[in-house]
């Protein structure tokens, strides 16, 4: 973790909104990937890197399933990931003196 | 959403400064409550504005009565068709919110499936109270404006409990309590009390969303 205590992982736009998007969801529920891709605005490729990064650290868990010819990958926010988000919002909290 | 910085110049230790973080979490924060809350504040609003003008409406047609008889034919059609437009725009503003998400925020088949028998069960007693002969003061008085608010609040509060969600918990609750306070007013103050009663909890409500959300 830097000086300012600003979690690397999260301090990066893209992944900051993803966190912050999936945290607006109830803990536990899951976000499919094209709805998130649609809110966010990314290209898929780009969001799958980000999503790839931030499952490496266990903020996020993607599931894969598949009805027929259909697959359906869905994301959520796991306990860590908003531990991790609450910890990144009181230390900008704490830089900025009040967010 | 607006346009995301730079992440690569980010990822290499360019500027992403921590009041250009701090905006940027709190606008993506508002904006994903916003885009995926089922119920959003200004169409709970408008329910509720239109449950007052709707209940108040048949209040109106009753008040004169003595004895009690039943609304009007004039307020009926508007309280079915505001019955109507009121499910359909609900079910399709949540659908529409929820699209993409998984888990506890849907409803599930089976409730879905309670939910619509106990709302045929009311309107099937009313047709045996009417069948029966029972009063007119009950049957299209007291039991149209209370029952179904109390068929409707307890079962989505015993729902929403269910998944700890204790602000819809609350609304349902007290969506219930307003036709049991309903059932003390008489037959034709039941609809008023009704249909103030239904502004106050979804406009409150309203309120606590929208109060939420910019949070």
């Amino acid at each position: 973790m830097p000086d300012d205590g600003l979690d690397p992982l999260i301090h990066v736009p893209t992944r900051l909104k993803i966190v912050a998007t999936l945290a607006a969801l109830p803990e536990g529920d899951a976000l499919s990937f094209t709805r998130l891709q649609d809110m966010l605005g990314l290209t898929p490729g780009n969001l799958i890197i980000q999503l790839r990064k931030l499952e490496e650290a266990d903020y996020i868990s993607s599931e894969k399933t598949r009805n027929g010819s259909v697959s359906l990958t869905t994301v959520v926010l796991t306990t860590r990931g908003r531990t991790a988000l609450d910890s990144y919002r009181q230390a900008l909290r704490d830089l900025l003196g009040g967010l | 959403m607006s346009p995301t910085p730079d992440t690569t110049a980010a990822e290499n230790g360019g500027s992403f400064d921590p009041q250009q973080a701090a905006a940027l979490l709190e606008q993506t924060t508002q904006q994903a409550r916003r885009e995926l809350e089922p119920y959003p504040p200004w169409l709970l609003a408008i329910r509720g504005l239109g449950a007052l003008v709707v209940y108040g409406g048949i209040w109106l047609s009753v008040l004169g009565q003595h004895p009690y008889a039943h609304p009007t034919v004039v307020a009926v059609p508007g309280a079915i068709a505001f019955g109507i437009v009121n499910t359909v725009a609900t079910f399709a503003v949540a659908n529409r919110a929820t699209a993409g998400v998984t888990g506890r925020t849907r409803l599930r088949a089976s409730e879905i499936v309670i939910s619509l028998a106990l709302w045929i069960g009311v309107f099937a007693v009313m047709g045996v109270l009417i069948a029966t002969g029972v009063s007119d003061s009950l049957t299209y008085g007291l039991y149209p404006a209370c029952v179904p608010l109390i068929a409707a609040g307890l079962p989505w509060a015993a729902i929403m409990a269910g998944r700890a969600d204790w602000r819809r918990c609350a609304q349902a609750l007290a969506i219930a309590v307003v036709g049991i306070a309903g059932l003390f007013a008489g037959p034709a103050g039941a609809w008023l009390v009704a249909g103030v009663g239904i502004c106050l909890v979804l406009v409150g409500t309203a309120a606590i969303v929208a109060r939420r959300q910019r949070a």
